[in-house]
């Protein structure tokens, strides 16, 4: 990477500031700078550049002096809400956080974990890189059942924007042809092993309307010529992901957008710089740049441009658009409406269940895939439901137990490093992903008197899952254990980790607090992402969600991302903007 | 297409491997993006974070022993001389609480007040065959051990296991372990290597 293409101070109006540098950032840098906009990248964390700044890359375990885990000081000082990520480890811990520095208030008694990634890449480095396409169900599910104001898009809309932004990231999956979970753009699909087929088998035999197919994921299976020129190769199946990943054989912003947009030469960045909240002129009613915090200095500067994405996070924005207050806009910038904060949404995760497999003793798998299976929505599709409302979908593996299933069972010797030396029996799980509905009571403001070390008022994150959510958890776990049984697993046990440790907030799917709508009344974002009260002021990250769905949502950042970026070069060039 | 790669190797024949893997997955790298790409698997291994200890010798070497008993040399390495006691005492003292630190010094006091007891004699002293039979009746809370005794063997001997197969013999000799395996393969019969798979992590 070119130094020169970061800056900390510049007099110029850019033509475009995009706030953030993760997965809707990345791709919003690109699309504007491959349409000839001269763009700032504004991130508040340091540089981490492509290879180079992997440092826990290729790492055994017996090469960390704690085989991957963190000293406890370490974590609970420092990481006391990261540390409860699955992606966090000693090899991965500089890609999160310091919670010590990124302090956020909730309400007695209602836990939120906000992780974060505040880096150049953000958590496009630590994402889990399944990659689903929403569909029309998801699209229509405020209108149909009324929770919620109405998307203001269908997947018409976004069809194309799917195929664009599929084609360039590179998604891996099998054509199915399902209403209810669209295909992508596909790269081949990875392989199920034997038990996984049988399952497979077994469940659609049982249930005409529940399919058990592979997961999709942003990861070169097999790279196409346009991933090659990115200087991505295949994937390895090291499982070392969030470590960062030399052979950029997954998505992320180093791997893919990045260096699409470098090439541009239309791109600079400034690191290490926090965006205080928006500059909006009321003569005109547009936003005129960011005022920025230097992460380091603690000094403050600004930076101008004709259009501005905010592209921070879910929260992040939020939290920007929250201080950036006005005469015009005294509870926040374009927030005429009043939701800006509101209808805060996560998913569902951590309930299922999970059976043991007779047979399978020969087979075994290589390789450790990045992605299991899935099996799309039937709940409120094509099949009813109990109590609640909305559905989920389940992911799904089947695996060997290994030594750390076994090491308790009894003896001791050359017969316990025997049996421990063998896989062991083959286990099969199903494991929700819930769709949370838009509630006006999940709500973040800013503190009235706390602020963070370089005075940003800190966010008040009021979050709980309602009846609805909890209904639907019981009913994933009970639908989990009712089909493993059916189909003859063996010692099936279900779990609901909400109860126990699972808070909003940690499945990092974050969605909702500056919705798009139909209504400037009732929303924040028209179907363009764009403000509906500034119009050179476009939101495309989760903050933007108006629904939470139940796949995964970043395949959907993306597409929206490369729309409204389209829809505001478009805009700019009329004279519109 | 995916060359075969050796496990358990050095940085050097990592690093020319991965090289050779670049060229033959077509990709166009300049020498400095390669060398960036080979110099991202030169682990850097910082152990200067490993300094304190929680055992006392004594207990350390009851601890040597138990895991030698736990998981014994055999065709590949033992406990010990995978280092697993000197791992699990810097381990302990850093990445544990103060509760699962009490609970491994308890289950050592625990084992060598139950070998005084029994034969008058110090765990360390004892024939292998006794050494086998206490540890045996704790681990089915027979002979006055209770089910807090078997509790705390338990926990013993997953946190030798994890030393054990997370070290360089237990993970690449005990078990079969790729560094990059190159891809997923669905379809693999256990039998072509005749063991599992260690984990990274």
């Amino acid at each position: 990477m070119e130094k020169n293409i970061y800056i900390i101070k510049a007099q110029e109006v850019f033509d475009a500031i995009v706030v953030g540098s993760g997965i809707a950032g990345g791709w919003a840098a690109k699309e504007l700078t491959e349409k000839g906009l001269k763009t700032l990248m504004v991130e508040r964390g340091r540089p981490v550049e492509h290879r180079k700044d992997y440092i826990g890359e290729g790492l055994t375990a017996w090469q960390m002096p704690f085989r991957g885990e963190v000293e406890k000081a370490v974590a609970d000082e420092q990481h006391y809400v990261q540390k409860k990520c699955y992606a966090f480890n000693d090899a991965t811990k500089h890609f999160f956080g310091n919670d010590k520095d990124l302090p956020y208030s909730t309400p007695k008694g209602k836990p939120f974990d906000w992780i974060r990634g505040n880096q150049l890449g953000g958590k496009s480095l630590l994402w889990h890189r399944q990659s689903y396409r929403w569909s029309d169900h998801d699209f229509s599910a405020n209108a149909r059942d009324g929770e919620g104001v109405d998307w203001p898009i269908r997947y018409p809309d976004l069809a194309p924007w799917y195929d664009k932004v599929e084609l360039h990231a590179g998604i891996s999956g099998s054509r199915e042809n399902l209403e209810i979970l669209p295909d992508s753009q596909f790269l081949p699909p990875f392989e199920m092993n034997p038990v996984e087929k049988e399952m497979k088998a077994r469940i659609e035999k049982r249930w005409s309307t529940r399919k058990l197919i592979i997961g999709r994921t942003a990861h070169l299976s097999v790279p196409a010529p346009q991933h090659l020129a990115q200087g991505r190769m295949q994937c390895q199946a090291r499982n070392e992901c969030q470590k960062g990943c030399s052979f950029g054989a997954y998505f992320s912003t180093q791997s893919s957008t990045l260096p699409a947009a470098l090439a541009t030469n239309n791109l600079s960045i400034a690191t290490n710089s926090i965006v205080h909240s928006v500059i909006y002129d009321p003569k005109t009613n547009r936003a005129t740049g960011v005022r920025v915090i230097d992460a380091e200095t603690m000094e403050t500067r600004e930076y101008f441009a004709k259009v501005i994405f905010l592209c921070a996070s879910t929260l992040g924005t939020t939290q920007i658009m929250l201080n950036s207050v006005s005469e015009r806009f005294p509870t926040g910038i374009a927030n005429s409406s009043g939701v800006l904060g509101h209808y805060l949404m996560d998913h569902l995760y951590g309930a299922g269940a999970k059976g043991r497999v007779e047979g399978f003793e020969d087979d075994y798998y290589s390789g450790r895939r990045p992605i299991g299976l899935v099996m799309p929505r039937f709940r409120d599709y094509n099949e009813k439901n109990p109590n609640f409302k909305r559905g989920y979908f389940y992911m799904a593996d089947a695996q060997r137990a290994g030594w750390e299933q076994m090491s308790s069972s009894d003896g001791f010797g050359v017969d316990y490093k025997a049996r421990l030396r063998q896989p062991g029996p083959w286990y099969f799980n199903l494991s929700g992903s819930g769709e949370m509905l838009p509630r006006y009571e999940n709500q973040v403001s800013l503190h009235p008197t706390l602020k963070d070390k370089w005075g940003m008022p800190q966010l008040h994150i009021d979050c709980a899952f309602s009846d609805n959510d909890w209904k639907m958890m019981e009913d994933i776990a009970d639908t989990a254990a009712n089909m493993l049984e059916t189909i003859g697993l063996k010692d099936v046990t279900k779990d609901i980790r909400a109860k126990r440790d699972w808070n909003p907030g940690l499945s990092i799917h974050e969605m909702g607090t500056a919705r798009m709508g139909k209504d400037p009344k009732t929303s924040v974002l028209n179907g363009w992402n764009q403000a509906h009260d500034v119009p050179n002021l476009f939101v495309t990250d989760g903050a933007c969600m108006t629904s939470s769905a139940s796949q995964n949502p970043s395949l959907t950042y993306m597409a929206l991302t490369a729309r409204a970026a389209d829809y505001a070069v478009r805009q700019l060039k009329l004279g519109k903007i | 297409m995916i060359p075969a790669l050796p496990s358990g190797r050095t940085d050097a024949t990592r690093r020319a491997a991965l090289k050779q893997l670049a060229l033959t997955c077509g990709l166009v790298l300049s020498s400095s993006s390669l060398s960036a790409l080979a110099a991202s698997f030169s682990a850097p291994t910082d152990f200067s974070r490993r300094k304190k200890t929680l055992l006392a010798p004594g207990q350390l070497a009851l601890l040597q022993e138990l895991g030698d008993i736990i998981i014994p040399a055999t065709d590949t390495p033992g406990a010990s001389a995978a280092g697993v006691h000197h791992f699990i005492d810097h381990f302990i003292a850093y990445c544990a609480g103060k509760q699962e630190q009490q609970q491994l010094l308890a289950i050592l006091t625990r084992i060598e007040t139950a070998a005084q007891s029994e034969f008058n004699r110090a765990f360390l002293t004892l024939d292998k065959s006794k050494q086998v039979q206490l540890l045996n009746a704790m681990e089915q809370a027979q002979q006055g051990f209770s089910q807090n005794d078997r509790k705390g063997l338990k926990q013993l001997k997953s946190l030798v296991a994890f030393g054990y197969y997370t070290s360089e013999p237990g993970a690449t000799q005990e078990l079969a372990y790729l560094a990059i395996p190159g891809g997923y393969k669905g379809n693999f019969k256990l039998k072509a290597i005749g063991r599992a798979w260690a984990q990274n992590f």
